[in-house]
């Protein structure tokens, strides 16, 4: 199965022309030239490709790995909340 | 006030992508315009314009691209060119001025009528066309008016003003005639001065087509369409490029030893308040005048003119009245070029391009040819140039007029370099 890192590499090299060698999980965004406003525009372009929603507030991340955590983070809680929203499991869950 | 001297020039145009292409295609006159490849060509009565041949991914990093609607990718290209032009740029030459200029004292002066519309175009799309709410989150940054002076400030940390001029289709005209202004007056040393303009949207080319200004395609010659002063003349074909212009103080450009290609000596500046798309002889005329005044010129010293010229019935015949207004007898013995009948009009571009062609035309002592002009119309019976460049003319000094939808005229004068 393709990791998030290999999916986000792979929109990183066909979508923003990275020379695949930088793609390292400790890289740093700003050293990648991804500024806050990229990191932005970076994930409103992973936002399909994962099938997530970005919450509204703005996430600090400063490497690559920031935003595959960030991304499997996203899954992780909105599966659960796809589960939160079903009726039935609603009624299993302890209110919060 | 102090002498400006113009000492760098740069183009992005359907004429090709440098000064000295686009002057030799409108001396030798091969048209930009054609048909254009794109899918919504088939829903558009016209599908013709005038394209450039450009790709913005051979010019910018990928990053940066991303957030370059291709209006500022014109004017970035443009105005790079001009600097290298003025051997200013420290990557061009690293013992220039350059390098130690201040560069609080530089100032971008960019005309634009239609700003980022591709960009605007492609979110409406989305929401509206695709019924989807994923606007892209650059699209404010790509569409907005001011990016393509601000994208040339940031290339080259020029801190001075940074002024963005949206008056239709003189924008670009006005753009110079208020760097102009600034480096006369001393409150910049350098002006990065001109228009960028990239109007080929589906949107933005239907709302021209339902205003009916566009040319119909000529059938035989569909590179002919746009026929300014010919009695046949169907309207203006949209065109898009950029054209970059560097102004500096004429003592320091002296000074630095900077190869001077052309004086600006004037600008007038008016508006019709008549009606938002008629042109008005009276205002075309004053500002054709003051133009004149402000260089400290009488009429006998122009030698040729630099037509608006858009190929529209209305305002060749207004035009040619507003000449006429000006110059009286004269006006039949001052040649009058129109070089849209090639480029197309590139609305806010325009008047810059028009500015470099007739700065060019001058120091190869040429007179511009208005190409497609086959059929005199009795109400335009000045000296057109037709179809055929004129070649060994002494030609020293010219207007480059620009008139606008919004009633701005705006007129600059300019001197060959000698």
């Amino acid at each position: 199965m393709t990791t998030t890192f290999e999916r986000l590499r792979a929109i990183l090299i066909k979508d923003y022309k990275f020379t695949p060698d930088l793609l390292v999980l400790e890289a740093p965004l700003e050293e990648l030239g991804i500024d806050s406003l990229g990191t932005a525009e970076l994930l409103f372009n992973i936002e399909d490709e994962f099938g997530v929603t970005l919450p509204p507030d703005a996430v600090q991340l400063t490497t690559l790995g920031d935003v595959v955590g960030f991304i499997d983070d996203l899954i992780v809680t909105q599966r659960k909340n796809q589960v939160q929203t079903d009726p039935v499991a609603d009624f299993a869950l302890p209110a919060v | 006030m102090r002498r400006v001297a113009v000492t760098g020039m740069g183009v992005v145009s359907p004429l090709g992508n440098s000064a000295q292409a686009a002057f030799e295609a409108a001396r030798d006159g091969r048209s930009g315009i054609g048909f254009i490849d794109t899918p919504f060509a088939r829903r558009l009565v016209a599908p013709i314009a005038a394209t450039a041949q450009f790709d913005g991914a051979a010019w910018f990093e990928p990053l940066k691209l991303r957030m370059l609607d291709r209006v500022s990718q014109f004017a970035v290209v443009a105005a790079n060119q001009a600097l290298a032009n003025a051997n200013a740029n420290a990557n061009i030459n690293t013992d220039t001025d350059w390098a130690q200029m201040d560069r609080s004292r530089v100032g971008v002066f960019v005309g634009t009528g239609m700003g980022g519309t591709l960009s605007n175009d492609d979110g409406y799309k989305t929401l509206y066309a695709d019924g989807s709410d994923r606007i892209k989150p650059f699209t404010v940054l790509a569409g907005m008016h001011n990016a393509p002076a601000a994208w040339i400030g940031l290339e080259h940390g020029l801190t001075g003003p940074n002024l963005t001029y949206s008056t239709a289709c003189s924008s670009s005209a006005v753009a110079m005639g208020e760097a102009w202004l600034r480096v006369a007056s001393g409150a910049v040393d350098m002006a990065i001065a001109g228009g960028s303009e990239a109007p080929l949207s589906f949107g933005s080319m239907k709302a021209w087509e339902a205003l009916h200004t566009l040319a119909a395609v000529d059938i035989d010659a569909p590179a002919a369409s746009c026929k300014p002063f010919s009695k046949n003349r169907t309207g203006m074909v949209l065109g898009e490029g950029a054209a970059m212009l560097v102004l500096e103080a004429w003592d320091s450009a002296v000074a630095r030893g900077a190869s001077i290609q052309g004086e600006l000596l004037g600008y007038g500046l008016t508006t019709d308040a008549g009606h938002i798309t008629r042109p008005s002889v009276v205002g075309q005329a004053a500002a054709m005048s003051a133009a004149l005044r402000s260089a400290g010129l009488d009429l006998s010293a122009v030698d040729a003119i630099n037509a608006h010229g858009t190929g529209t019935q209305a305002n060749d015949a207004v035009e040619t009245a507003a000449i006429k207004a000006v110059f009286g007898a004269r006006a039949c013995q001052i040649p009058v070029s129109a070089t849209k009948a090639l480029h197309g009009h590139l609305l806010g571009a325009a008047g810059a391009l028009e500015c470099v062609l007739s700065l060019l035309a001058m120091q190869h002592q040429v007179v511009l040819p208005t190409l497609h002009l086959l059929l005199p119309d009795p109400e335009c019976d000045l000296d057109y140039v037709p179809n055929l460049a004129r070649h060994h003319v002494p030609v020293r000094t010219m207007l480059s007029n620009s008139f606008a939808f919004g009633g701005t005229n705006a007129v600059l004068v300019l001197r060959a370099s000698s």
